[in-house]
């Protein structure tokens, strides 16, 4: 036998719950565009029969109306971790892209200004001096022209180091970023597990947890992993950065001195637990710290040492044949180039200012011979050998970064997608849902009104006789 | 792709990005279009780039080569006019021989013919010392601007090879040996002359006709020479040709690895340009509709 106002309380519960609807709805509009944010929806549960029967008192009713169960937050800690994943990757390639980049443009190959074409005219400039190896009109071009191959040199070597000094400022920067992310994800973390305590929806918390994980993924490549309280752990390298409501720190162990200089050794990391041990990197680092570390323990110095190798190998080739000529005044010529051995490329310079010191004669005594400039030009081809195989190597490089990226473009974009499609709001289907509430509640609202015409027929007519 | 849930944000999302690979194309070709240019830095394709930095090597190798030909050309050039007219006058001087040696002369006569010897010994030696862009071409690599003493005729030069490279083949050498040419020194064309001249002063017949004799072995040295300087000469001006030749083919292939094909390039600019118009037109169409507008 069911209670008189049981009707009541079942469309007020309706009212209640479709407002809530109403309300979830409202908020998805209002973070349609807010990211990060993940599509809500209100799960509604009926109010019925005990769960347990009791062993004497029956339930006779027909229901109790709607009630909340809960606001569910639309997402997939499986994708959430693709996500990740490909969010590191894509990071990665794209800061390498964007470095490799701006480094191949500085190389200035194939065209008129390169290092190739100051070669090319350096060698044109000592067969014309070998044509009229008397006039100093034709030994000072010599000069000129050696001036701008060394120069051109000089410049590709200070712009990878230029680069250099960039990507270990940039280094700095990112790390103090992953330690802040790493404190503010701890501090989520806590605020995740206080909610689930005192049982407030967490949504708002879990959203800003996702947030901050991707981020720690983008600038390191690292793991996270959900833990009991509902935060996130997050796994450096293979070492633990941030464990439940504590974190710890990552710190440049090598390479990098606090004021961005270059220490002579490789980019290496110490990752500090958030139980204060200290362990090196167990796995490499993705995300832009790894590619910032690939750039400056492998890219940049490879193309650097082959800058030079072929200033070394140009500057001794030119050198040794120089030696083996005479000036113009008829004395064994010096040294043509001046270098230092352990950093060629940037100290390349020329050793001679007086023009008559060019030997371009290949007899003692004075007499207007070319002979050595001839035999000088023709040793420019192994540096130029060399110099064509480094920019091909490099150009493969920055190819093949291009195409990776891209690649990883279409399956982030992928990923992307799916996350999407589930967490995505759709403002129509919010449309749908808004009405489909308004009219929920109009309908329980009639309820209401239609009881009360019910009572008002039982109590204000019945026995009355007219 | 299977696409279950569509959103806003995604179409917005997917539109941009389409919007973005198409601008991206557009600008691509926008570059080769405004450079002319397809290869413009080393990435584009790291193989012809080589290629590239190979043939423009090679392009300025063979316009060197061209120059160095040319400037061995000015010198072999000036070395063939100088020796033809020189033989020229060494005949000249073979002739008065021969006259003072018919004998019917007198002393006067012989002293005229002893003179104008002179003269002409006068006027090789100056000849012997021509010189091309400021080098005696006899003189050989000689630091100095004569190659023989214009008083005692002896050489002055240094002897030595002036080569010019006119390709990856051995070079050439571009002047002639004075010495080799006109006789070493006591045994040259211009001792030679100053004995005749002495003999014609002297009245001796018999070193007249020792001296014609002499004479006509050098006129047959500088004629041979001649002929030698005109192979080189031919083989220059063959390097000349080559060098152009193989500039021009070295330059189309540079062309058709770095430049841009135009018509190509232009007929894709067109069609990249109408894909991005498209693009734009259906984002505007998908982004335009909403469930709003048919809820009154």
């Amino acid at each position: 036998m069911s209670a008189t106002f049981a009707s009541f309380n079942s469309a007020l519960s309706a009212l209640r719950y479709h407002q809530v609807v109403m309300d979830t709805a409202s908020g998805n509009i209002a973070n349609v565009s807010t990211e990060g944010y993940a599509r809500r929806r209100a799960v509604g549960e009926t109010m019925g029969a005990p769960a347990v029967p009791a062993m004497w008192s029956r339930y006779d009713g027909s229901g109790d109306g709607v009630r909340t169960k809960g606001i569910e937050r639309m997402t997939d800690p499986f994708l959430d971790i693709r996500a990740r994943r490909e969010h590191g990757n894509q990071a990665y390639l794209d800061t390498q892209q964007a470095t490799l980049d701006r480094v191949e443009a500085g190389i200035g190959e194939p065209g008129p200004n390169g290092v190739s074409a100051a070669l090319a005219d350096f060698r044109k400039a000592w067969h014309d001096l070998a044509n009229n190896p008397g006039t100093d009109a034709a030994r000072s071009q010599v000069l000129a022209a050696a001036n701008t191959l060394a120069t051109a040199i000089n410049n590709q070597s200070r712009n990878v180091s230029t680069e250099e000094a960039d990507q270990r400022g940039r280094l700095l920067n990112t790390v103090s970023e992953v330690n802040t992310l790493a404190a503010d994800l701890a501090a989520t973390n806590r605020s995740i597990a206080s909610a689930q305590v005192s049982g407030t929806d967490a949504g708002t918390l879990l959203d800003q947890r996702d947030k901050l994980a991707l981020e720690l993924s983008e600038l390191t490549g690292g793991v996270a992993r959900q833990n009991a309280n509902g935060g996130l752990d997050v796994f450096v390298g293979g070492q633990p950065l941030v464990e439940g409501q504590r974190a710890g720190r990552l710190d440049i162990a090598t390479g990098v001195t606090p004021s961005g200089a270059a220490d002579g050794a490789s980019v290496t990391y110490a990752v500090t637990g958030p139980d204060g041990s200290t362990a090196a990197p167990s796995e490499a680092l993705g995300g832009v710290v790894g590619a910032t570390t690939t750039l400056l323990n492998t890219t940049l110095p490879a193309y650097r040492a082959g800058l030079d190798a072929v200033a070394t190998s140009l500057a001794t080739s030119v050198n040794t044949q120089h030696a083996a000529g005479f000036d113009k005044t008829g004395a064994a010529g010096g040294a043509f180039f001046s270098f230092d051995p352990a950093n060629a490329a940037a100290t390349l310079s020329i050793a001679i200012t007086d023009v008559a010191d060019i030997a371009a004669s290949s007899v003692a005594g004075g007499g207007l011979d070319g002979g050595n400039a001839t035999a000088v030009s023709g040793e420019l081809a192994d540096a130029e050998g060399d110099y064509q195989r480094l920019v091909n190597v490099f150009g493969s490089e920055v190819s093949s970064v291009r195409r990776l990226a891209a690649n990883q473009q279409v399956l982030t974009a992928q990923v992307d997608g799916s996350r999407e499609q589930l967490s995505g709001i759709n403002l129509d289907e919010e449309m749908v849902t808004m009405l489909q509430a308004q009219r929920a509640y109009e309908a329980a609202a009639r309820v209401m009104s239609t009881l009360d015409s019910v009572l008002d027929t039982l109590i204000n007519r019945t026995g009355l006789v007219r | 792709m299977a696409i279950g849930r569509v959103t806003q944000s995604m179409m917005t999302q997917r539109s941009l990005g389409s919007l973005q690979t198409s601008l991206g194309r557009l600008a691509e070709l926008q570059e080769h279009l405004s450079t002319g240019r397809v290869l413009n830095r080393p990435s584009d394709s790291p193989g012809d780039t080589t290629s590239a930095m190979r043939l423009r090597s090679s392009v300025a190798d063979q316009q060197q080569y061209a120059r160095n030909a040319e400037d061995g050309l000015g010198w072999l050039g000036q070395i063939d006019n100088t020796l033809t007219s020189m033989n020229g006058e060494v005949r000249r001087a073979r002739d008065l021989g021969l006259q003072g040696i018919n004998g019917s002369s007198g002393p006067a006569a012989r002293e005229a013919l002893a003179v104008e010897v002179d003269k002409i010994r006068e006027s090789l030696l100056g000849s012997a010392n021509t010189r091309y862009l400021d080098r005696p071409v006899f003189g050989g690599i000689t630091a100095g601007n004569r190659a023989f003493d214009p008083t005692t005729g002896n050489f002055v030069g240094q002897s030595g090879a002036v080569n010019r490279t006119i390709g990856a083949g051995p070079p050439v050498d571009v002047q002639v040996d004075g010495q080799a040419v006109f006789g070493p020194d006591g045994d040259s064309l211009f001792t030679h002359l100053a004995d005749l001249s002495a003999a014609l002063r002297s009245g001796d017949a018999t070193a007249m006709g020792n001296v014609v004799g002499v004479l006509n072995g050098d006129m047959n040295t500088i004629t041979s020479t001649v002929s030698d300087v005109g192979t080189r000469y031919n083989r220059l001006e063959a390097a000349t040709q080559a060098a152009a030749d193989a500039e021009l083919s070295l330059t189309t292939s540079l062309t058709e690895i770095e430049n841009t094909d135009l018509p190509k390039a232009t007929v894709e600019l067109q069609m990249q340009e109408v894909a991005y118009q498209a693009a734009l037109a259906s984002t505007a169409r998908v982004l335009q509709p909403s469930l709003l507008e048919f809820l009154r």
